[in-house]
């Protein structure tokens, strides 16, 4: 039986208002526009209203060659770019078989953990301020900055990257490089003293977090909720623990579950998270062998027929590409599973029921971008 | 390989695949080239049923999608479970361009979007869906993007032909 209620609901009278939160609106995350339905300050129904940001990144690969579709990749989710990047060209090293050099497996590591790291203290810190802490918010960016302009020494740019080739990645690191990771982990690690003292000890923080916006396991599985979010609810579920790819089985690292299921669950996943991703930067910067970054792969690749899902986890959850190749240069079909697409379409379930300034919390902590819904 | 506890899962859940869908075929797949490891080709009738095996082995609706293929649609839906025995369930079903599936999203409401989206973007129209709107293109668009008909210009057709 669904009890999901949306627009057409009988059931609602002249008590009843309806209040457009977006699309432009500070607390929403890029252009996303969330209907509600209130009697006073109680949510009886929420609307979210998406595709203001469609650019139809699936119909642009079926117009362009494998290799044209790459940079389109890190603009699906523009926060965590490199691991779009990676798990679309593991994909097709798969459907092709092109060998990858081990170090270009550890810089593809490295740069995809640090991509999370500053994926999550944006989440984090926006999450917080749309609850009303303003301070966090710039030790976060200040923090965030480091890490771009790392990512930017290697990869050329800061925010959309297209850093990942078939075969390796497109430069090496250096040594400035490998040190700037380590003095950033040095620091960021200081800085976590900071941030529990500043929000995961704030009691306004505490008390706008427990026992907010929860969603059960059973909710989570019924909607294909990942990520953090599915982990906040007590699943132990991280597509780079349970279906291993590139080489993460190398690396000790643990994924942080919290049982709770709330606002603050999420959060505290991410935290822990942020920290598991700094444990296997150094490891990988520990054992990064020498070797070329790249293997030799033809200017033109030629997938055979066929088609392959390939999943990955992305700072926000799984992802998968599904990809269907005719044997032309051309893709037939690409399809990206997007995580923040079922994250956002459970607060239709998990927002009825709890006071308006609630709401605003959920959405922030469930961190959804909007563009890797839109497509 | 597959872990002992993968393999018991396998095979359990090949069990109630065939008690529940006697007419479909279900083969192994290659999970190394394909990622997925059981793949379920089955009729419109028989989504519904597979979707309500897939819960009771408590799986999660990763995605659905469609391909457009000459002269017919294939929908896919991909299953997958959420712990350690990692196990990826792939169902195909091949519709009419113009045949109407059943819904999912009475057994996972997730699907209520998904379902939309595939609307949004083929055209194709599931029975008894309870909120069957355009998704993410504009309310009132009257095409259909991901068809291979759509966006097909005799200049687009000169580009794939230097391209391929």
């Amino acid at each position: 039986m669904l009890n999901i209620k949306t627009i057409d609901d009988t059931s609602i009278n002249e008590r009843v208002y309806q209040l457009n939160l977006g699309p432009q609106h500070p607390s929403t995350h890029g252009v996303l526009h969330l209907l509600l339905k209130l009697d006073g300050e109680v949510v009886v129904a929420a609307e979210p209203i998406v595709g203001y940001s469609h650019r139809g990144h699936e119909k642009m690969a079926e117009n362009r060659i494998w290799e044209q579709f790459l940079p389109n990749t890190s603009r699906i989710d523009y926060l965590s770019g490199l691991i779009y990047n990676q798990g679309y060209c593991m994909a097709l090293e798969k459907l092709c078989g092109i060998e990858v050099p081990e170090r270009a497996e550890y810089i593809r590591v490295i740069t995809s953990e640090l991509n999370r790291i500053s994926s999550h203290l944006l989440g984090i810190m926006a999450f917080v301020m749309d609850i009303g802490a303003f301070t966090p918010f710039l030790y976060g960016f200040d923090d965030r900055e480091h890490v771009l302009d790392l990512l930017e020494r290697v990869t050329g740019s800061r925010l959309t990257y297209c850093y990942n080739r078939f075969g390796g990645v497109r430069n090496d690191i250096d040594q400035e490089f490998c040190d700037g990771t380590r003095r950033f982990i040095a620091r960021l690690r200081g800085r976590f003293k900071d941030y529990h003292n500043l929000i995961t000890e704030n009691i306004i923080f505490i008390k706008r977090t427990r026992g907010v916006g929860i969603i059960t396991e059973e909710t989570a599985l019924e909607f294909g909720v990942t990520g953090p979010s599915l982990r906040g609810s007590g699943v132990n579920y991280d597509v780079r623990k349970n279906e291993p790819y590139s080489i993460y089985p190398e690396f000790d690292f643990e994924i942080p579950v919290r049982k709770e299921g709330d606002v603050m669950a999420r959060y505290q996943v991410r935290m822990a998270e942020m920290e598991q991703s700094m444990n296997i930067i150094e490891q990988a910067l520990d054992n990064l062998p020498q070797g070329p970054v790249r293997s030799h792969v033809p200017r033109f690749i030629d997938p055979p027929a066929g088609d392959i899902y390939f999943a990955f986890e992305s700072a926000r959850g799984a992802v998968g590409y599904y990809i269907v190749s005719d044997g032309t240069r051309i893709p037939y079909r690409i399809k990206v599973r997007t995580p923040s697409f079922s994250n956002l379409f459970v607060l239709t379930r998990v927002l009825p029921g709890n006071f308006i300034a609630d709401a605003i919390a959920t959405l922030g902590s469930i961190d959804v971008v909007v563009p890797e819904i839109d497509r | 390989m597959p872990t002992e506890g993968q393999q018991k899962l396998l095979e359990e859940l090949k069990n109630s695949l065939t008690r529940a869908l006697p007419e479909g075929r279900i083969t192994s797949g290659d999970y190394a080239r394909t990622g997925c490891h059981l793949e379920v080709r089955l009729s419109d009738a028989g989504m519904r049923r597979i979707a309500m095996v897939m819960k009771d082995n408590r799986f999660y609706l990763e995605t659905i999608t469609a391909v457009d293929f000459p002269g017919s649609f294939e929908l896919i839906y991909f299953y997958s479970t959420c712990h350690d025995d990692i196990c990826r369930v792939i169902a195909r079903i091949q519709i009419l361009k113009d045949a109407t599936p059943h819904t999912v999203s009475a057994v996972y409401p997730g699907a209520i979007w998904l379902e939309r989206e595939i609307y949004d973007f083929f055209g194709i129209r599931f029975l008894d869906h309870p909120d069957l709107r355009r998704l993410l293109n504009p309310d009132d668009a009257d095409y259909f993007p991901l068809l291979k008909t759509f966006g097909k210009t005799k200049l687009t057709e000169e580009i794939d032909d230097i391209l391929c």
